[in-house]
């Protein structure tokens, strides 16, 4: 009897990945789509068939946020701009700094925002403050004028 | 009624031009008789990766490397940053260089 075979073909899957691979990556991308920091993701090759998972970013662009790229048994991670994150053999290593490059990503958002809201707040309160000082100098000028009418 | 101004680009619509934006460089880079790997050292790239994942239609030309990228193709850089420019914004494109009728 003829062995066909079928684990070979198994193992691979879309793109030249295989489904260990898949599995273990897109489970650690899983955070940014809950956190809609990400927003689906799809697979694809290079001109001479290396696999490569684009990270899909929010609507309405869906630009590429991180790439994961696989040259012979080497894995590749780089941004949206093409810098390379981190060049690793271990899959898992792999996994961890996707991770981590995703929590740093919500993290910097995070910044930007609290910031943002520090650099409001505090014109907020300036714009106050100089009102209220104004209004204090009328009330100091014009109270003894209001004090003889009375 | 007025016309209507769409603020906002539809997400098929950006992923097709970035497609379309891919398709080019790739023709360019095959006119120029690059392979990925030699464009990405062109570029000074450590990995051709990106090549392919600009080419794939996932990503863009950084604004940044587009002169780079237009002498690394034997194109003129302003015409490589204009055409590039149609695909990634075409509203701005169309705003900048669109030549009334």
């Amino acid at each position: 009897m003829k062995v066909v075979a079928f684990s070979a073909w198994w193992r691979r899957t879309a793109g030249g990945w295989t489904r260990a691979e898949l599995n273990q990556v897109v489970a650690s991308l899983a955070p940014s789509f809950e956190n809609g920091g990400a927003s689906g993701w799809e697979v694809g090759v290079t001109e001479t068939g290396d696999p490569q998972l684009y990270l899909l970013g929010p609507a309405p662009d869906h630009e590429c946020i991180l790439c994961v790229s696989r040259l012979g048994s080497l894995y590749v991670l780089e941004d949206g701009a093409g810098r390379v994150l981190f060049e690793h053999d271990s899959l898992r290593a792999l996994a961890e700094t996707v991770k981590a490059v995703l929590r740093n990503k919500k993290a910097a958002i995070v910044a930007r925002a609290t910031l943002a809201w520090f650099v409001v707040r505090e014109a907020f309160a300036e714009k106050v403050e100089a009102m209220l000082g104004e209004s204090e100098e009328l009330l100091v000028h014009f109270a003894p004028q209001l004090a003889a009418l009375a | 009624m007025g016309p209507r101004t769409q603020f906002a680009k539809a997400a098929p619509e950006a992923k097709e031009q970035r497609r379309l934006a891919g398709a080019w460089l790739k023709q360019l880079r095959g006119r120029a008789g690059l392979s990925q790997i030699e464009l990405a050292g062109r570029l000074g790239l450590k990995y051709y990766t990106f090549i392919s994942q600009v080419e794939n239609g996932f990503g863009r030309v950084p604004t940044e490397s587009m002169e780079t990228w237009a002498r690394a193709l034997g194109v003129k850089p302003s015409t490589f940053a204009r055409q590039l420019l149609s695909y990634y914004d075409p509203e701005l494109h169309r705003i900048l260089f669109e030549v009334r009728q």
